[in-house]
């Protein structure tokens, strides 16, 4: 499929607007743009749940520690429409990559936005950093 | 100043991309755009389908999102990390001084205070504006009917109506709506004061009064335009346009937000814990 045209000034246009929230809460509250974060690893859950839903996989650093990682995502709906499939797309004791961003309280918690699977394909678990915080800018003028 | 001039000269380059964007190979007449706006039986332009606000690209769901994170498909791992798809145009917010402190400082707190991390029902026209999920709409002669995916809330709409003479304050309000030519102008009133309008800490008070105007354009689109006067926060009328995308073979889902609403207990935590999170 060709590329569509894409109306760059009109996202700057909302962007400098503060977007207006496309989930239903915050993401910069809860997590850190500035804390990245990849995690391969081997599912043992997936929450299919309102108004978010969570994916666990365990995964060992660097030192031989495992630990169980929680990423939180779009809900049911939007997987669906994203392209996930409940019973398909992943089963726990598949490995796969999850790209996101730390949560500010630390620990396993992050916000997981790109998913690798095993043959090199990817879906998104979740949005875009920034999503529901208010953007780069808020709604109004700043004194 | 600057940045006021610049916001309006993103916008109108936005607007004008945008129609760029959805032009045919040639030119359609005019004549040729009417016919193809699905009429009713009585005649009115017929509104009755899926659509999906903030968005103005044609096609199916998963076309117009394709990679680009609004239920995305995530093929293009370089798509950009913006939600390429939305198209929501407005100016600045004119809030009075001491409101606009009180945006700043929800926006400051990334949001933390917004009544929809609760799983309450957004207000309007945030409703229209949230692209992720999709709206259906049935239109009869009598009445329009909203069915929001988001928060799963509806609003039906009785065509020349009058509105009640002592409503009860709710979150959507109470609509009616009236055929202005070829448009729908939906009148709203009754708010609580408890939602937000649309970005972050935008809030208002129970004087809100809401005038949104649907136009369907073509086949695929509809061009929304909502007019925000609340005297007790304001300074005047606040404008915010959109444009919503027929999406063939979509369906709106269950949304049940309070079943596993996480959110609000971590906010407690960051705030117990006095972790930093402001901006």
């Amino acid at each position: 499929m060709p590329r569509p045209l894409y109306p760059a000034a009109a996202v700057v246009a909302l962007a400098m607007l503060g977007s207006p929230a496309r989930a239903h809460h915050s993401f910069g509250a809860e997590y850190d743009v500035n804390q990245p974060v990849t995690i391969t690893g081997v599912v043992t859950k997936i929450e299919w749940t309102n108004p978010h839903s969570f994916l666990f996989l365990d995964a060992v650093d660097a030192t031989g520690n495992k630990a169980n990682w929680k990423f939180e995502g779009y809900p049911p709906s939007a997987l669906s429409r994203t392209g996930w499939k409940r019973e398909v797309t992943v089963k726990p004791g598949d490995t796969i990559t999850v790209f996101g961003w730390r949560a500010r309280l630390g620990g396993t918690l992050a916000h997981s936005r790109e998913v690798t699977f095993a043959d090199g394909s990817k879906l998104f678990f979740g949005p875009p950093a920034g999503t529901g915080d208010g953007g780069t800018a808020p709604a109004v003028k700043v004194p | 100043m600057m940045r006021a001039a610049l916001i309006v000269a993103f916008v109108v380059a936005g607007s004008s991309m945008a129609i760029r964007a959805q032009a045919p190979a040639r030119p359609a007449s005019s004549a040729a755009v009417q016919a193809a706006v699905p009429r009713a039986a009585d005649g009115k332009p017929d509104l009755t389908g899926v659509w999906q606000g903030g968005s103005n690209r044609p096609g199916k769901w998963e076309d117009a999102n394709n990679g680009l994170g609004v239920g995305g498909t995530g093929k293009d791992p370089n798509a950009p990390p913006s939600l390429g798809s939305q198209q929501v145009v407005t100016t600045p917010a004119p809030y009075q001084p001491w409101a606009a402190a009180r945006v700043l400082e929800s926006f400051n707190k990334r949001g933390i205070d917004d009544p929809a991390a609760l799983c309450l029902p957004p207000g309007v026209p945030r409703l229209a504006l949230v692209s992720l999920f999709p709206i259906e709409v049935v239109q009869t002669p009598q009445k329009v009917v909203f069915m929001y995916e988001y928060m799963n809330v509806f609003r039906s709409i009785p065509i020349t109506a009058q509105h009640p003479p002592d409503i009860v304050p709710t979150y959507l309000g109470d609509s009616i709506a009236r055929w202005d030519g070829d448009t729908l102008v939906v009148d709203i009133t009754g708010f609580n004061d408890k939602t937000w309008l649309t970005g972050t800490g935008t809030f208002h008070s129970e004087a809100l009064h809401v005038i949104e105007r649907y136009t369907r354009v073509s086949r695929d689109q509809i061009d929304y335009e909502a007019t925000i006067d609340d005297p007790k926060v304001l300074t005047g009328p606040w404008t915010i346009r959109t444009t919503m995308m027929l999406r063939d073979g979509t369906r709106v889902q269950e949304y049940v937000c309070a079943e596993n609403n996480q959110d609000p207990a971590q906010y407690e935590r960051l705030l117990k814990e006095g972790v930093s999170f402001r901006r």
